[in-house]
């Protein structure tokens, strides 16, 4: 398990785009993602969604504030340093699947590791034990288009989770998928957050956002409120933003 | 990331595009199977007639008299100036081992026994050293002033029952005039035994100069006394070794003869003929640097055909990495760094360039050596070369790939992640 209380910070965070006009997709962001939490991002289209998980996910750094992964500030890293953090402390689960088309089961499983110089025996043994968890064990050596598409996304979570990650996120990780389907990949979602993994959940769905211990409500690049789930609890967060 | 894993990644994705990646790899195959193919053509043309040069034969100098500017092979606008005093006196000579005529005479058939065949030309006079101990696979050197032969196999097999030793061939020369001569000994080739003869196989007959070229030269001219007067075409002076220093020697010293007053040859010389005394190999090199020119030729179009193939990786590749955006961008957000993805997509231009390469060669040797073959050439493996296309197709490979897998590495993965 990773050391420390926080999985993800993120401190008063603002991402602008400078297209012609310029475009706050996140204005004074502030959210601390707990270690073994489980957060979901709602909000409607163009409210800055992505624009998070892209920052949170060390896939790009923001424009002002800090975002804080595994213990480290993304914006003060080189390309290189960001993207071995990426690596290592993420997990990517995408609506898409996102697998890679030639590589089978295990090795897309094994797809990170190989990129942190993880020897192949090693790799397989680790992802093999992944694929197992997430109830694949038979289908191991089945290429992503043999696969359906819930066998696809347990692909993909044992992928997000083959590197011991501070962090999971999934963006719609069920928009591809049937109810039933649904169902059991957030089944799944439940038991590794249960054994202690982080999840950050961006979904539009409300049924897809109740799994969660709380709700993230953004709005127009802000945070417009968090919803607790547990005791039911709405707390406003708009207090503690910098408010403009 | 290790490069073995490169070229596992990078084969995969090679092997998901069989019908692409051999169209892309064919440029290469080509240019490298056409410098393969010439090489090793080259190569055993040039073992087929050098190989054929004995180090005894590299102590021979051949002679003839030309105009200076006269060109071609040996004996191109040769006059016959040389006469058998001078070739006694340039015997004599210090540097000098040996000197003869050289000439071919005319015929009508050779017969053996009843048994008679057509033969035009192949009746070779020359000095007793002109075969060479080493040549004779039976017998021994004719010997002058007496009616001797040597024969090659082809001479000797050309007739029912095989020539042998101690058996009476009858020459008829040119004129009607018959010869008989006693075979002493037989060569253990039917090529030519000098640049004179040409090295193609083909029956001859080797007989003393005198009294054969002398008897059939005399009274033809030059005061028309008696053989001592017939001029010859070519010679031959031998040097003391086959050392360069002795041959340079033997040149010199039977040049400054020749052109001297006291040759009978400086009478004829005049002022438009010169004397040239070469080697072997100095002959070859003629030949050589035709052979030379072509493979230039032949290298140059490969080099076409290698910058085109150069060229069709490099688009694929560039296709590729469009194609596969976001592979590249779920790989980066997994964690590939810039170099491996730059890495994963250089390795795949260099299994292509080097694949090419391989196939290359390998028509490359198949068509050399069948070509060899078909003209009946000695195989000559040229090792070296196909080391050196290997190295061209990785060098191909990197170049070619350099750009696309550096288009491959700065990808977006946030752009990539989108692309559809
Ligand atoms: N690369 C970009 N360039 C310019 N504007 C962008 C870019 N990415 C996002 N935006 C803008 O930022 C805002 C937030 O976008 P996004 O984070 O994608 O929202 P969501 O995912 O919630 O729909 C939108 O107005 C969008 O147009
Ligand atoms: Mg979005």
């Amino acid at each position: 398990m990773k050391t420390g209380e926080t999985a993800v910070e993120l401190i008063d965070v603002r991402k602008t785009y400078r297209v012609g006009e310029p475009v706050h997709a996140l204005d004074g962001v502030s959210l601390e993602v707990p270690r073994g939490s489980y957060t979901a991002i709602m909000g409607p289209s163009g409210s800055g969604k992505s624009t998070l998980m892209n920052l949170v996910g060390c896939l790009d750094t923001p424009t002002e504030g800090e975002v804080v992964v595994g213990g480290r500030e993304v914006g003060s890293l080189g390309d290189r340093e960001r993207t071995r953090l990426r690596g290592t402390e993420v997990g990517f689960v995408f609506q898409t699947f996102n697998l890679m088309p030639r590589l089978n089961a295990v090795e897309n499983v094994a797809l990170p590791q190989l990129f942190q110089g993880v020897g192949r025996a090693e790799r397989r043994e680790r992802a093999r034990k992944l694929l197992e968890r997430v109830g694949l064990a038979d289908r191991e050596e089945h290429l992503p288009n043999e696969l359906s598409g819930g066998q696809r996304q347990r692909v993909a979570l044992a992928r997000a989770l083959v590197n011991d990650p501070a962090i999971v996120l999934a963006d719609e990780p069920s928009g591809n998928l049937d109810t039933d389907t649904e169902a059991e990949i957030l089944d799944l979602f439940d038991e590794f957050h249960e054994g202690g993994t982080t999840m950050l959940v961006v979904t539009h769905e409300r049924h897809v956002a109740e799994r969660a211990d709380r709700i993230v409500h953004l709005l127009d690049g802000k945070i417009e409120r968090i919803e607790e789930l547990d005791g039911g609890s709405t707390t406003d967060e708009s207090g503690t933003e910098a408010s403009t | 990331m290790r490069p073995l894993e490169f070229l596992r990644l990078s084969w995969r994705s090679i092997r998901g595009h069989k019908l692409r990646s051999s169209l892309t790899t064919l440029g290469v195959i080509i240019g490298v199977a056409a410098v393969i193919a010439f090489v090793t053509l080259g190569a055993s043309l040039q073992a087929g007639i050098i190989g054929d040069i004995s180090p005894d034969d590299q102590r021979n100098l051949y002679g003839w008299a030309a105009e200076p500017d006269a060109e071609g092979g040996p004996l191109a606008g040769a006059q016959p100036v040389f006469s058998q005093h001078d070739l006694e006196e340039l015997s004599d000579r210090e540097d000098v081992e040996a000197a003869y005529g050289y000439a071919t005479i005319q015929t009508q058939a050779i017969s053996n026994g009843d048994e008679q065949v057509p033969q035009g030309d192949g009746l070779i006079a020359a000095g007793p050293s002109y075969i060479r101990e080493d040549d004779l696979r039976e017998g021994r050197q004719f010997e002058m002033n007496e009616s001797e032969a040597v024969i090659n196999p082809a001479a000797a097999e050309q007739f029912e029952e095989n020539v042998t030793v101690g058996d009476e061939l009858t020459l008829t020369i040119l004129g009607g005039q018959q010869t008989t001569v006693t075979v002493v000994g037989i060569t253990d080739t039917s090529e030519g035994l000098s640049p004179f003869e040409g090295f193609e196989t083909a029956p001859r007959v080797y007989v003393p100069t005198d009294p054969f070229y002398a008897e059939q030269a005399a009274g033809l001219g030059f005061g028309g006394d008696g053989g001592d007067q017939a001029r010859y075409l070519a010679i031959v002076v031998e040097a003391e070794s086959a050392d360069d220093r002795a041959v340079e020697r033997a040149r010199e010293s039977a040049t400054s003869y020749l052109q001297s007053e006291q040759s009978d040859a400086s009478d004829l010389l005049g002022d438009d003929l010169e004397v040239r005394l070469q080697t072997s190999t100095e002959l070859l090199q003629q030949l050589q640097d035709v052979l030379d020119l072509l493979q230039n030729f032949i290298v140059g179009i490969a080099a076409i055909s290698l910058l085109v193939g150069s060229i069709g990786i490099a688009n694929i590749m560039l296709v590729s990495v469009t194609e596969r955006t976001r592979e590249i961008g779920i790989m980066k957000a997994v964690g590939a760094q810039n170099r491996d993805v730059l890495g994963l997509f250089l390795s795949e231009a260099v299994i292509l360039g080097t694949v090419g390469a391989i196939f290359g060669t390998a028509v490359g040797l198949l068509a050399g050596y069948l070509g060899a073959w078909y003209i009946d050439l000695p195989l000559v493996y040229p090792y070296e070369y196909v080391a050196l296309a290997i190295v061209v197709g990785v060098v191909v490979g990197i170049l070619s790939g350099l750009y696309p897998a550096w288009r491959a590495a700065r990808t977006d993965p946030i752009d990539a992640l989108r692309y559809e």
